[in-house]
C-alpha cells in the first residue's frame, strides 16, 4: 500500500490563506488505512478548520481517490459536488497520485494535506515499513522474497556491505541489515547456495519515471 | 619493483593510507608521508572516506604519482554511476595509475554532506567486474575501447561484519570478478589475522591485513563501537593499565605486524602520523634475517 503522512495543521492552514470555502477529500485506500488521511482524519481536519473560521462545504473519502471513477463517476461525482457547493479550494488527503488526479479534473486550486512516503507493508495496524521502491525490475524471487533493493539503503544485490555489524544496518542502527534476514530465509529454504551467483547489473531504464502501464484490449 | 610487480612476485607487501586534503593544499599531505618513500610499497588514496567531502582521490593519486609514490586509487559506488566510474577508471589509467581498490563505500548520511543523493548504481562486485571488463578492452555496454587500461585490482573485506557466510560469499564474488589483492579492516588479534590470511589465500587473492594503532582508550572504544568484536578485551585492559596508552597501542600493533610478517603476505597501515616510527619499523623488518627473504 501507499503510505502517507499528514502534514502539520499549521502548514495546511498556511496554504489556505485567502480561501474561505473548503472541500476536503480523503482516501480510504492508502491514507485511510494508515490513519493519516481517511474519513476520520478528514473530519478532524474539518473541525479544526471550522474552529479557525473556515467554511467547510463538504468532507468525503472515497475508496481510492487515485481512481478517476471513484471521484468522478457517472452515478456520483465528488468533483461535481465540490463545484456545486462553491468550493474555492480542495484539500486532498490522498496520496500524491490521487491529489494530482483531482487537480487534473477541477478548476479550483488543490492543496495537499499529506506527504506521500512509500510503498509499504502494515503490521499491527500501526507499523508501516517500506518494502518496495517500485524499481521496475523485481528480483525478489532470487532473494527469498525479501527485497534488498528497497530494504538495504544502498540497494546492494550481491550481499551485505562491510558495515553490517551484528545484524544492524550501518546507516541506521534502528533498522536491521536486511541481508541477515535474506541469509536466514535462504537457509531455511535450503537455497543458500544460489546466493553465490553474481547478481546481474540492475537495468535503471526500468525505473525512469514517469512510467506507465497500458492494459491490452481483450479480444 | 612496483606494488603490482611485487604482488605478482609474491613479495611481502606494505601499504598505507593517505586521505586527500579538505581543500587544495596537497603538498603537506605529500610531505607528511615523505619518510615512507621507498619503504611503503603503495598508498591507498581514500575516496571521501566516511562520506566526508575531500579532494578527488583521482587527482590526489596523480599528485602522489608525480611526487614519486605508487598510489592505490580507491573508488566507491557512493557518488558515481556506471558512466562516471568507467570514465574515472579510464582517466586513472591514462594518468598512469595502475592500482585500484574498489568498494561499496560508506552511506552518505554518515558523513558531512548528509543531504547528498546516494548513488550506488553498482555494488562493489559489479564495480570490480566493470574494471576487469575495461582491462579486456571493452566498456560495460560492449563497445570496444581505443586503448585498454591495465589495472592491479583490489577489494576490501571486513572480517567482523556479518552475516559471515554472506561476507565470505561476497568476497569470493569479488575475487572471481578480478580482485587480485584484498585489504582488510583493522584487525587486533593474530589468530583472526591468520584466519583471514588463509581465507583470502584460499579464495585466490593476496591478503593485506589492516592495522590501525590505537592511540588512546577513547579511540579503542570508538573502534569497538564501529566493530564490537574487533577489539579484544585484553587490548582494552592493557590500555587501561598502561601509563602511556599511545605507546602501548603502537607496540601492540608492531607485535601484530611481526606475527603477520611471519605467516602473512602483507600489511596495510591505516594510520595518520607516526611516519618516522613506521619507517624505522619497516627498515627493521626488511633487514631482519627472519623476514628479509620475504621482501
Ligand atoms: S526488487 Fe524492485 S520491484 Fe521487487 S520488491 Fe524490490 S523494489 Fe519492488
Ligand atoms: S548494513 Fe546491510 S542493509 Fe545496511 S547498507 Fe549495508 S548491506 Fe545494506
Amino acid at each position: 500500500m501507499v503510505v502517507v503522512k499528514l502534514k502539520a495543521f499549521e502548514e495546511i492552514v498556511s496554504k489556505l490563506k485567502g480561501f474561505r470555502k473548503i472541500f476536503i477529500l480523503g482516501c480510504e485506500l492508502g491514507s485511510g488505512r494508515c490513519k493519516n488521511g481517511g474519513l476520520k482524519e478528514a473530519l478532524e481536519l474539518s473541525e479544526r478548520l471550522k474552529g479557525l473560521g473556515f467554511n467547510v462545504v463538504g468532507v468525503k473519502s472515497p475508496g481510492g481517490t487515485c481512481i478517476l471513477e471513484r471521484i468522478d463517476g457517472r452515478e456520483r461525482s465528488l468533483l461535481k459536488e465540490a463545484k456545486t457547493k462553491g468550493s474555492e479550494v480542495i484539500v486532498s488527503l490522498a496520496c500524491g497520485a490521487g491529489t494530482q488526479l483531482i487537480a487534473e479534473n477541477v478548476d479550483v486550486p488543490v492543496i495537499t494535506g499529506v506527504t506521500t512516503l512509500f510503498i509499504g507493508a502494515e503490521r499491527e495496524g500501526r507499523i508501516f515499513n517500506e518494502y518496495c521502491i517500485a524499481c521496475g525490475d523485481c528480483i525478489i524471487s532470487d532473494t527469498g522474497g525479501i527485497c534488498p533493493v528497497a530494504r538495504c539503503p544502498k540497494s546492494l544485490v550481491n550481499g551485505p556491505c562491510g558495515g553490517a555489524i551484528e545484524g544492524q544496518c550501518e546507516v541506521d542502527k534502528e533498522i536491521p541489515c536486511i541481508w541477515y534476514k535474506i541469509a536466514e530465509r535462504m537457509k531455511k529454504l535450503g537455497a543458500f547456495k544460489s546466493l553465490c551467483e553474481s547478481a546481474p547489473f540492475k537495468d535503471y531504464r526500468k525505473s525512469v519515471y514517469p512510467r506507465r502501464l497500458i492494459l491490452e484490449e481483450k479480444s | 619493483m612496483t606494488f603490482g610487480e611485487k604482488l605478482k612476485a609474491g613479495k611481502f607487501l606494505i601499504t598505507a593510507e593517505v586521505a586527500p586534503p579538505r581543500g587544495t593544499e596537497w603538498k603537506d599531505v605529500v610531505r607528511g608521508i615523505e619518510p615512507l618513500k621507498g619503504k611503503v610499497d603503495a598508498f591507498n588514496v581514500t575516496d571521501c572516506q566516511r562520506s566526508m567531502v575531500r579532494m578527488s582521490p583521482l587527482a590526489m593519486s596523480k599528485l602522489l604519482l608525480d611526487s614519486g609514490f605508487d598510489p592505490i586509487l580507491q573508488l566507491t559506488c557512493r557518488d558515481r554511476n556506471r558512466i562516471a566510474l568507467q570514465a574515472d577508471l579510464l582517466g586513472a589509467a591514462a594518468l598512469g595509475i595502475r592500482n585500484i581498490c574498489l568498494m561499496t563505500g560508506d552511506f552518505t548520511t554518515l558523513g558531512d554532506q548528509k543531504d547528498a543523493k546516494p548513488v550506488f548504481d553498482l555494488d562493489s562486485v559489479q564495480l570490480i567486474e566493470t574494471a576487469t571488463r575495461l582491462t579486456e578492452g571493452y566498456l560495460l555496454n560492449g563497445k570496444e575501447l581505443k586503448g585498454a587500461p591495465r589495472f592491479c585490482i583490489g577489494a576490501v573485506f571486513n572480517p567482523f561484519a556479518g552475516p559471515f557466510e554472506l561476507q565470505v560469499m561476497k568476497l569470493e564474488k569479488k575475487i572471481k570478478a578480478g580482485a587480485l589483492f584484498v585489504q582488510t579492516q583493522p584487525i587486533y588479534d593474530a589468530r583472526i589475522a591468520e584466519e583471514v590470511n588463509d581465507l583470502v589465500c584460499e579464495l585466490g587473492a593476496v591478503p593485506i591485513i589492516g592495522l590501525l594503532p590505537i592511540k588512546s582508550l577513547k579511540m579503542a572504544n570508538f573502534m569497538k563501537k564501529l566493530n564490537p568484536t574487533s577489539v579484544p578485551d585484553s587490548l582494552i585492559e592493557g590500555l587501561e593499565r598502561s601509563e602511556n596508552p599511545a605507546k602501548y597501542g603502537w607496540d601492540y600493533t608492531i607485535d601484530l605486524a611481526h606475527a603477520i610478517a611471519e605467516f602473512g603476505k602483507g600489511i596495510h597501515f591505516m594510520l595518520v602520523g607516526k611516519t618516522e616510527e613506521l619507517a624505522s619499523f619497516i627498515d627493521y623488518l626488511k633487514n631482519h634475517k627472519k623476514y628479509n627473504h620475504k621482501f
